[in-house]
């Protein structure tokens, strides 16, 4: 009796303990994330000034008839659709053949991984002037070199056309971010036991039979799982997208556009936020009930 | 007949992987190779330098003066115009220009240097509040712990771009524009808030591996509770902080969004990100200068992870990076 009071008390302290080392967590993500998003959708329905002495006039939905009913936005939204799929199936193609190279012996193979990294980790600000250096008209490296095999027209200037802009975005991001899928992938690689391809022999399977029954089923989780959350992460990718072209066209772009630069309509940058935040949300709600299952 | 494919086969995979290390090292290789170079020879074919130099380094840090200080007239046509006044003006004219040029030609130094602090005391902040939430949601049981812990990792998924418009109107409403100052702490509490959650689930995984024993016999010999964290959980997991530390770090060091909304009217408090773009859209011709630029600003980064690549290698897999 006496110890089961002891074991209450001490649950209860432990309770107390417990939240108060969260506590400060709770209430910086709560104030600025779960807050904010709300807000956002607040102000979607006002005309928002910018100006702190002027205040906000509620204009209802029209925020949002503004924003369907213009065409740019219906390009910018399929513009960003294009480029979340396009990125995320090049990120996963490029990633699990260099897992599976990776997962080999051959020589060099420690200085190949150790540069694997190098485009996922050097700050972005720091690798997009290479990038658009080597991109540049007539003078750039991979213009030159492309021109010369007759591939493309020497003049073109592919990062500040709005049609080519996205090609060379969607390329950048695969580039960037293809060594987080293929660390990902081979770390499951890895764990796959060795007696499963074993057995595989014995029954005389070749390559391929061995690793479309083997590998891909074993890997078919961590796919799923990268492939989600890159998609969400690339959905609304601003930072990659805006510094590589500003005329990318897809919508955290045009967000920014419509929020801070020009005359700002933070109301209706509020409401296309909403919008893309309803996506991102089915995108998410998808990942926890497919993916992790809760 | 066997050993023949075999050596075709190797040949193929060498190929593969000798495409795969241009493929990822391209723009790499480019990059240093500018850097090296004068601004005037940036667009020469060959990937080696003609006339190699160390110079857009010097200039960089501080060590050399610019060329466009070094031969501009300016001085002379200046002593010319101001020659009439007396000698204490224009002494004090003269310095006044000085001062304004250092601070026009590429202040790459100061941008580094707000970076540096930004980054700096955002991570560290933010490391010490997730130390206490980690231990909370790996060491002590609690009604609603799992909940929290799956809207921590939801919350993690959400992006800047979504945020960047609520968090402006109430970060002007609070106060926190209009100075440059004011500007950064708005910026460090945004910092703090976009790496927390990564920093809390790659420690509190962390945190599960260390045998709870330790920490039994820790309380037995009479530590309470909050004495245990900085006794024996802390000391443990130093590698595991640091990497924390490192990642959201690395998340400050590269921000571009929110350092563009809050100190763009600020030039004297551009971070690297926002400063190198504004130089690199407001200048022409300066290749050579922002390859060396960009070189400056990865080495950090790559050095650190250098140094840490077990454990950072780990961390990726586990966590990812907040984007």
């Amino acid at each position: 009796m006496a110890q089961s009071v002891k074991v209450g008390t001490l649950k209860i302290k432990e309770r107390n303990l417990g939240w108060k080392l969260i506590i400060p967590t709770i209430i910086i993500i709560a104030a600025l994330i779960v807050y904010p998003v709300i807000y956002n959708i607040y102000l979607s329905f006002y005309d928002v000034s910018i100006s702190p002495g002027k205040s906000n006039i509620f204009v209802g939905l029209q925020n949002y008839v503004n924003v369907l009913t213009d065409p740019d936005f219906w390009v910018s939204f399929g513009k960003t659709l294009a480029f979340t799929l396009l990125t995320v199936v090049g990120s996963i193609l490029a990633g699990l053949v260099v897992a599976l190279m990776m997962n080999r012996n051959f020589i060099g193979r420690a200085f190949v991984r150790a540069l694997l990294l190098l485009p996922y980790i050097t700050p972005l600000i720091a690798i997009v002037f290479a990038w658009r250096y080597i991109f540049l008209p007539i003078d750039g490296p991979l213009i030159r070199m492309l021109s010369t095999v007759g591939l493309i027209d020497s003049g073109v200037d592919l990062i500040n056309d709005p049609n080519n802009a996205f090609w060379v975005v969607t390329i950048f991001n695969v580039w960037r971010n293809f060594p987080f899928v293929y660390l990902m992938i081979l770390s499951r690689l890895q764990s796959i036991s060795k007696t499963l391809y074993e057995a595989a022999e014995i029954d005389g399977a070749n390559a391929w039979q061995k690793f479309k029954n083997i590998t891909l089923p074993e890997l078919y989780f961590v796919i799923g799982s990268v492939a989600l959350l890159r998609g969400i992460w690339n959905f609304y990718k601003f930072d990659e997208v805006y510094l590589m072209s500003k005329f990318a066209g897809t919508l955290p772009i045009y967000i920014y556009e419509k929020a801070f630069l020009g005359v700002p309509e933070q109301g209706v940058a509020a409401a296309i936020a909403t919008i893309l935040f309803v996506g991102m949300m089915a995108l998410i709600g998808f990942y926890v009930k497919k993916v992790l299952k809760w | 007949m066997v050993r023949r494919k075999n050596i075709a086969k190797k040949t193929g995979f060498y190929i593969l992987v000798l495409l795969l290390v241009i493929f990822v090292a391209y723009p790499f290789v480019w990059m240093l190779s500018i850097s090296f170079r004068y601004d005037t020879d940036a667009f020469e074919p060959g990937l080696i330098p003609e006339r190699p130099t160390l110079r857009q380094y010097g200039e960089l840090l501080g060590l050399v003066k610019s060329i466009r200080e070094e031969m501009s007239q300016e001085e002379q046509q200046m002593m010319e115009l101001i020659k009439d006044l007396p000698p204490e003006q224009q002494e004090a004219f003269l310095a006044e220009i000085g001062a304004q040029r250092k601070k026009e030609t590429f202040p790459f130094i100061r941008f580094f240097k707000n970076s540096l602090f930004l980054a700096g005391i955002s991570a560290f902040i933010s490391l010490i509040i997730a130390i206490f939430g980690a231990y909370s949601f790996s060491r002590l049981e609690y009604k609603g712990r799992g909940m929290i812990q799956r809207s921590v990792l939801v919350v993690y998924l959400f992006g800047g771009t979504i945020l960047a418009v609520p968090l402006y109107q109430i970060f002007v409403k609070l106060g926190l524009f209009g100075s440059g100052a004011r500007s950064y702490i708005a910026l460090v509490i945004i910092y703090v808030v976009q790496t927390l959650p990564v920093s809390l689930y790659m420690l509190g995984n962390y945190f599960r591996t260390i045998p709870y024993s330790i920490e039994e016999a820790a309380i037995i010999d009479g530590c309470s509770r909050l004495q245990t964290i900085f006794k024996v959980v802390v000391p443990l997991s130093l590698p595991a902080i640091i990497t924390v530390y490192i990642y959201a770090f690395m998340i400050g060091w590269n921000e571009f969004l929110f350092a563009s909304i809050f100190v763009r009217p600020y030039p004297e408090y551009y971070t690297l990100p926002i400063g190198l773009n504004e130089l690199f859209n407001s200048a022409h011709a300066i290749w050579g200068k922002m390859m060396a630029a960009s070189v400056v600003t990865a080495l950090p980064v790559v050095i650190m992870f250098t140094m840490m690549e077990k454990y950072l290698t780990g961390g990726l897999t586990v966590g990812g990076v907040k984007e």
